[in-house]
């Protein structure tokens, strides 16, 4: 049996997974995709990877798709054979968690202009020693976490030790718990938003939440509410939330996924077609969030977990979908 | 019954401390000084003063008999020199913003967000993900140290419990260990602990036994990447030996917020070391505004406010730390 991985961070994966595979899997590793020969796609059993692309060579005998990743968007399901699972990975959520309350604090405390005034003008102007004004904190302040998923709990159990108050919104019912005081149907989101100080979006891309945050539910958020996406860029219609931004419609925003992501032709490619970065209001980072030592050791456990319940014919876990 | 506020800083605070109080009271607020001579009028009637500055050669206040403090510390009223019969009291609220800040520390250092989104802005992917770029560090699993377990270190150590951090502690005196925390340490044997943490928490107030407590022999005694984060006060850390533990990599980082030298009229924006800690990049300065929040000037008002009324009601006074 052979297992391809595809791409950079499956490159990456197949070394640190290696020692935890049964020794009948053969692995080939291909870092380039444009370096996927049509031998090796054909003879792959197993592909892992985060990318797979309807351009690439057949592959007609996979019968998995291990994603490298939690999202699959980029692994194009009209170019693989029917029939056949796809598995994604988790072991993100505690990282997203960490960065959803960081930037939370951060926000609120304003510790970036804080810090680089005082390191670059030695400004004592927010300091007590000046009766400055005072800035804010996160506790008693409100969060609503749209999408109570495993990110969104890992965020409620956190917020709830700083004394936020915690609400959610959920397509599926969910049980109340991890600090989360109330839980509002998706459907009833506009009743929920007015209500954040805070608003993160924890939330699974898909029809349902695609541009979920459009100008009209912007305009619902309190004019100082702040909000976080850790998710997908396509939640939030992107023209709106520039104008939103631009015009202090909220207070701020914490961005890490974005509406177009640099490719080989563009390595520097911005995040948007509007100039987020030119805005005071807005922290922006590069899908980074998840990104941390802890999530890829506990990602590999999570794939070499299931390779191994593939070859020995097991159920699989952290199965999505079926081609 | 009067109640003055005494000096800009107290006078900064009516707003949140006057409206708080119960009783009927008459506000003074005497703001300039080094007038002495109308300080002098102001002191004479004065039963109830809030300040957190009394130095010597101030204007007689033979009728005070409570100095509230708008503050928690206590380093700005010389004792000897105020009259008899006084009690001080100090007021809390602060504990909450302070513990916020450890925690947003120890995450912006461990995540590298400063770095990362300052390379963002410019346009550079190169922490992505979707890149396969550089991983950074969780704050789960990490071992955190809080030196002085008092209201701001408990704080501190509840916040990075629920994080997934081991919490351990060191303080003079120790009972049972306090929420969060797995194991408390005499401060004597701060040596034993040092070793063992990613983050180091200063939460001491400043006192002969904490003056010089992160020398340069301690400073060594840390992992060679560990965060070191000083919250109570500059002299804690020998400054000298931490200019030099940074700037060599004895320790990875540190988050600064109280410093060696503040401010004054004739430089007001005095730099707040002799040595450059700005140009340090494994350093994050804060000008001593760790606990300026809004929720604290709220909960410290009407810390204050309450210690009033029961003053004025002749009910048992709270936080005392003084009696002339």
């Amino acid at each position: 049996m052979r297992a391809l991985f595809l791409g950079n961070v499956a490159a990456d994966t197949a070394n640190g997974v290696r020692a935890e595979l049964p020794p009948e899997l053969e692995i080939e590793i291909v870092a380039d995709p444009k370096e996927l020969t049509p031998k090796a796609a054909a003879a792959t059993d197993i592909l892992v990877t985060n990318i797979w692309r309807t351009d690439y060579p057949p592959a007609l005998r996979i019968a998995l798709v291990q994603s490298v990743a939690t999202g699959i968007e980029w692994i194009e399901q009209a170019a693989l054979p029917r029939g056949i699972p796809i598995c994604n990975a988790y072991g993100h959520e505690t990282a997203i968690a960490e960065y959803v309350l960081m930037v939370m604090l951060a926000w609120s405390h304003r510790f970036r202009e804080i810090e680089s005034d005082f390191r670059l003008r030695s400004s004592w102007a927010p300091s007590w020693v000046k009766s400055g004004a005072p800035h804010g904190e996160i506790r008693g302040s409100t969060l609503g976490i749209v999408g109570l998923g495993r990110v969104g709990r890992e965020v409620a159990r956190r917020a709830a030790a700083f004394g936020c108050h915690i609400l959610a919104a959920n397509r599926s019912p969910r049980e109340t718990g991890d600090g989360v005081e109330r839980i509002y149907p998706l459907a009833t989101l506009d009743e929920m938003l007015p209500l954040c100080d805070t608003v993160a979006i924890c939330t699974a891309f898909g029809p349902e939440t695609e541009r979920l945050f459009d100008a009209r539910r912007l305009a619902r958020m309190k004019p100082t509410a702040f909000l976080v996406n850790i998710a997908r860029g396509a939640i939030i219609d992107e023209d709106a939330l520039y104008a939103t931004l631009r015009d202090g419609t909220i207070g701020g925003a914490a961005i890490d996924v974005w509406w177009q992501y640099p490719d080989p032709a563009e390595p520097e490619r911005r995040g948007s077609r509007h100039p987020f970065h030119e805005l005071p209001n807005i922290i922006m980072t590069p899908h980074c969030s998840g990104w941390t030592a802890g999530m890829v050791r506990r990602r590999w456990d999570e794939i070499a977990e299931n390779l191994r319940h593939f070859v020995k014919g097991e159920p699989l876990i952290n199965v999505v979908t079926t081609t | 019954m009067k109640v003055l506020f005494l000096g800009g800083f107290a006078a900064s605070q009516v707003e949140w401390i006057a409206p708080a109080i119960e009783s009927a009271v008459e506000i003074g607020v005497f703001t300039d000084e080094h007038d002495h001579a109308r300080m002098a009028a102001a002191l004479s009637d004065a039963e109830i003063i809030v300040t957190e500055a009394w130095r010597a050669g101030m204007p007689p206040a033979s009728r005070l008999k409570l100095l509230q403090l708008p503050v928690a510390g206590t380093d700005g009223i010389d004792r000897a020199a105020l009259p008899s019969g006084v009690t001080v009291c100090n007021a809390y609220g602060h504990e909450i913003a302070m513990a916020e800040y450890a925690v947003m520390a120890m995450l912006v250092w461990s995540h590298r967000y400063f770095d990362i989104a300052l390379a963002f802005r410019g346009g550079s992917w190169r922490d992505s993900g979707v890149m396969n770029g550089p991983l950074h560090r969780e704050l789960r699993g990490l071992t955190v140290g809080i030196v002085g377990l008092g209201q701001v270190g408990r704080e501190t150590a509840i916040r990075a419990a629920a994080l997934g951090c081991h919490v351990v502690g060191a303080n003079r005196t120790i009972g049972e260990p306090p929420q969060g925390i797995s194991e408390a340490f005499p401060l004597a044997e701060l040596d034993r602990m040092l070793p063992l943490c990613d983050v180091v928490v200063l939460c001491v107030g400043l006192a002969p036994e904490t003056r010089g407590l992160i020398d340069r022999r301690r400073l060594a005694l840390m992992k060679h990447d560990a965060l070191l984060i000083n919250v109570g006060r500059g002299p804690v850390a020998d400054e000298d030996a931490l200019y030099a533990a940074l700037r060599d990599g004895t320790i990875g980082g540190a988050a600064l917020d109280v410093w060696w030298q503040y401010p004054n009229a004739a430089e007001p924006a005095r730099s707040p070391s002799r040595q450059p800690f700005h140009e340090l990049p494994n350093v994050v300065m804060t000008p001593h505004c760790s606990a300026w929040t809004d929720g604290m000037a709220r909960r410290r008002g009407a810390d204050a406010a309450r210690n009033i009324d029961r003053f004025i009601r002749g009910e048992k006074l709270l936080h005392v730390v003084a009696q002339s």
